[in-house]
């Protein structure tokens, strides 16, 4: 499939979005902290923006971007419908819970526990909404759905950590639950890669109905690119995609498993290690931004069937 | 709406004979002059003149070769178009309602007022039936020339879809492909017709009937002369070629 940037930057960033209250709820439950005014301030307003600049540079690849409202009508059927109107819904719990937060009225946390139930619920149906989809066989997988979850709950409580690292938070059991959280996010990958080396049970044979022993693809339909082939039919083939894989774990695994684990034998300025903590989210973000890449270039759309891809 | 129907009245599609088929393309053309001034007019191209050019479709001829068992291998021209789904995934993903099959005549159309050119459409159909129209936004598909088969402005032999019309040589039949009695049905059913890609379960409507592979008109025959006396044949001949060129 054709890596689209506005849906790259989009699933990747309001992901994270989302993610970021996940990470919060689950200081807010489990570690006493008092947050002040500033970190409240900041927390929120980052993880609103995020959110609405992912939600707008999706709609910047519509064709009538003026019409995207039409697309909440249809939630029986379709999940980008569902997706729509659940991005809509978490606004409410979302915006009352940045007011009640800052102002501290008692049953923020109520509405915390809302905003993330339907942070997962968005990202859910993100998810399934490339996941139902049987004609690329990659993404037609159980573990598609998952691993865009556990990606937005991994960059946002990376985001949530830099942040509390930042103030000066308690952070010990925080960090036990980004282990565990990106020891299953990378197990999910792994397992992941895995079975979508399966081939498709899709080939040239059931594709035109044929039986033989060998069929070729002797003439196309015309000499040039069509919207298909533009589309769904890769002609960027990547030669280092494991290399690219291997980036991906040591950029948003690796790195902030070690840093989190190693920050305080590092003989430094703390205000460096501060930034430092920074950069390791910036660097997981880029880090999921090449697997969502990876995510789109490496899936092969069974049209490409028609115009001579091997299944 | 993006619900499917449970059953439509009718099961309009297509009948494609690849045995027949000889990919000459009149099929893809005469579907091109019709629908660019039909439902879902125009059918844009993008620099039609230029080192590049692209253009929307709704009808398009592949061309595949297939190794036989008995003599080498066959070419088969194999001409795609939508195939109006029973099980349409590309109505089901539509979130905007723009899409939809119709209950009377089971034909999927796209409301191009409401399409916002999310793309998904195209994205869920397995058989590329769906162009994205990039100089109107939105996306486009074969309308089984919905605007033909039901006008009444044109002679009734004339109401079949412009594909079916234009084939030299007969690879296409148009027809309801519910009615059991009709001749549609039991030509499916004489040909052995399937149904493109079962395993992605969109029950198709339209059906293809099978090249005959293996034909055994060259098998075991041995190559004889037709007539007994050639020189006579050969006067035969100069005699028609001479009455043809006067």
């Amino acid at each position: 499939m054709h890596p689209s940037k506005s849906i790259i930057f989009f699933t990747v960033i309001s992901g994270t979005g989302y993610g970021i209250f996940i990470g919060l709820l689950f200081n807010v439950l489990f570690v006493e902290i008092s947050y002040n005014l500033e970190y409240k301030l900041f927390l929120s307003l980052a993880s609103f923006l995020m959110i609405v600049t992912g939600l707008l540079s999706s709609t910047l690849h519509l064709g009538h971007p003026e019409r995207a409202w039409r697309a909440f009508s249809q939630w029986k059927t379709s999940w980008l419908s569902r997706e729509g109107l659940a991005a809509v819904i978490t606004f409410i719990p979302m915006i009352l819970f940045y007011y009640f937060w800052i102002i501290n009225i008692s049953g923020y946390i109520l509405l915390l526990i809302l905003t993330s139930f339907f942070s997962i619920i968005t990202i859910f149906c993100t998810g399934q909404m490339y996941a139902s989809l049987k004609t690329i066989p990659s993404w037609n997988n159980p573990l598609v759905t998952p691993i865009y979850i556990l990606n937005g709950i991994t960059l946002g409580s990376l985001f949530v950590y830099s942040l509390n690292f930042y103030f000066n938070y308690n952070l010990n059991l925080f960090e036990k639950f980004i282990y565990i959280i990106i020891l299953l996010n990378f197990l999910s990958k792994i397992i992941y890669w895995i079975s979508v080396r399966k081939k498709s049970n899709t080939n040239i044979e059931t594709a035109i109905g044929i039986k033989s022993n060998g069929i070729t693809f002797f003439e196309g339909p015309h000499t040039g690119k069509n919207y298909l082939t533009t589309e769904m039919i890769n002609t960027i083939r990547i030669q280092n995609s494991n290399l690219l894989r291997i980036v991906f774990c040591v950029l948003s695994f690796i790195t902030p498993i070690y840093m989190i684990n190693q920050y305080s034998s590092l003989v430094t300025d703390p205000f460096i290690i501060k930034i430092s903590m920074i950069i390791v989210f910036v660097l997981a973000l880029i880090g999921m931004i090449i697997e969502r890449y990876l995510f789109f270039i490496q899936s092969k759309h069974v049209v490409g069937l028609y115009y001579g891809n091997k299944n | 709406m993006t619900e499917l129907p449970k059953k439509t009245n009718k099961k309009l599609g297509l009948v494609i004979d690849l045995d027949i088929c000889v990919g000459c393309h009149a099929c893809a053309v005469n579907c091109k002059e019709w629908n660019t001034s039909g439902h879902s007019s125009p059918l844009h191209d993008v620099e039609p003149y230029g080192d590049d050019p692209t253009g929307v479709w709704f009808n398009r001829i592949h061309t595949f070769e297939v190794e036989t068992e008995v003599k080498g291998s066959k070419t088969v021209h194999f001409p795609k178009s939508c195939l109006h789904c029973e099980d349409a995934p590309c109505v089901s993903v539509c979130p905007t309602g723009a899409s939809y099959k119709r209950d009377e005549d089971g034909i999927v159309l796209v409301n191009a007022e409401t399409c916002i050119g999310c793309k998904l459409c195209s994205w869920a159909c397995p058989y590329g039936a769906r162009e994205y129209d990039e100089t109107a936004g939105v996306m486009k598909k074969c309308t089984l020339c919905v605007d033909k088969i039901y006008n009444e402005n044109l002679p009734e032999n004339e109401r079949v879809p412009a594909c079916v019309s234009s084939c030299p040589t007969g690879a296409r039949s148009f027809g309801d492909l519910g009615d059991e009695n009709s001749e549609i049905v039991k030509l499916v059913s004489e040909r052995e017709g399937y149904n493109l890609m079962p395993e992605q379960d969109c029950k198709p409507v339209n059906k293809y009937l099978p090249p005959k592979l293996n034909k055994d008109i060259f098998k075991n025959k041995e190559l004889k002369p037709i007539s007994k006396d050639e020189d006579q044949d050969f006067e035969d001949w100069i005699e028609q070629v001479q009455g043809a060129s006067e």
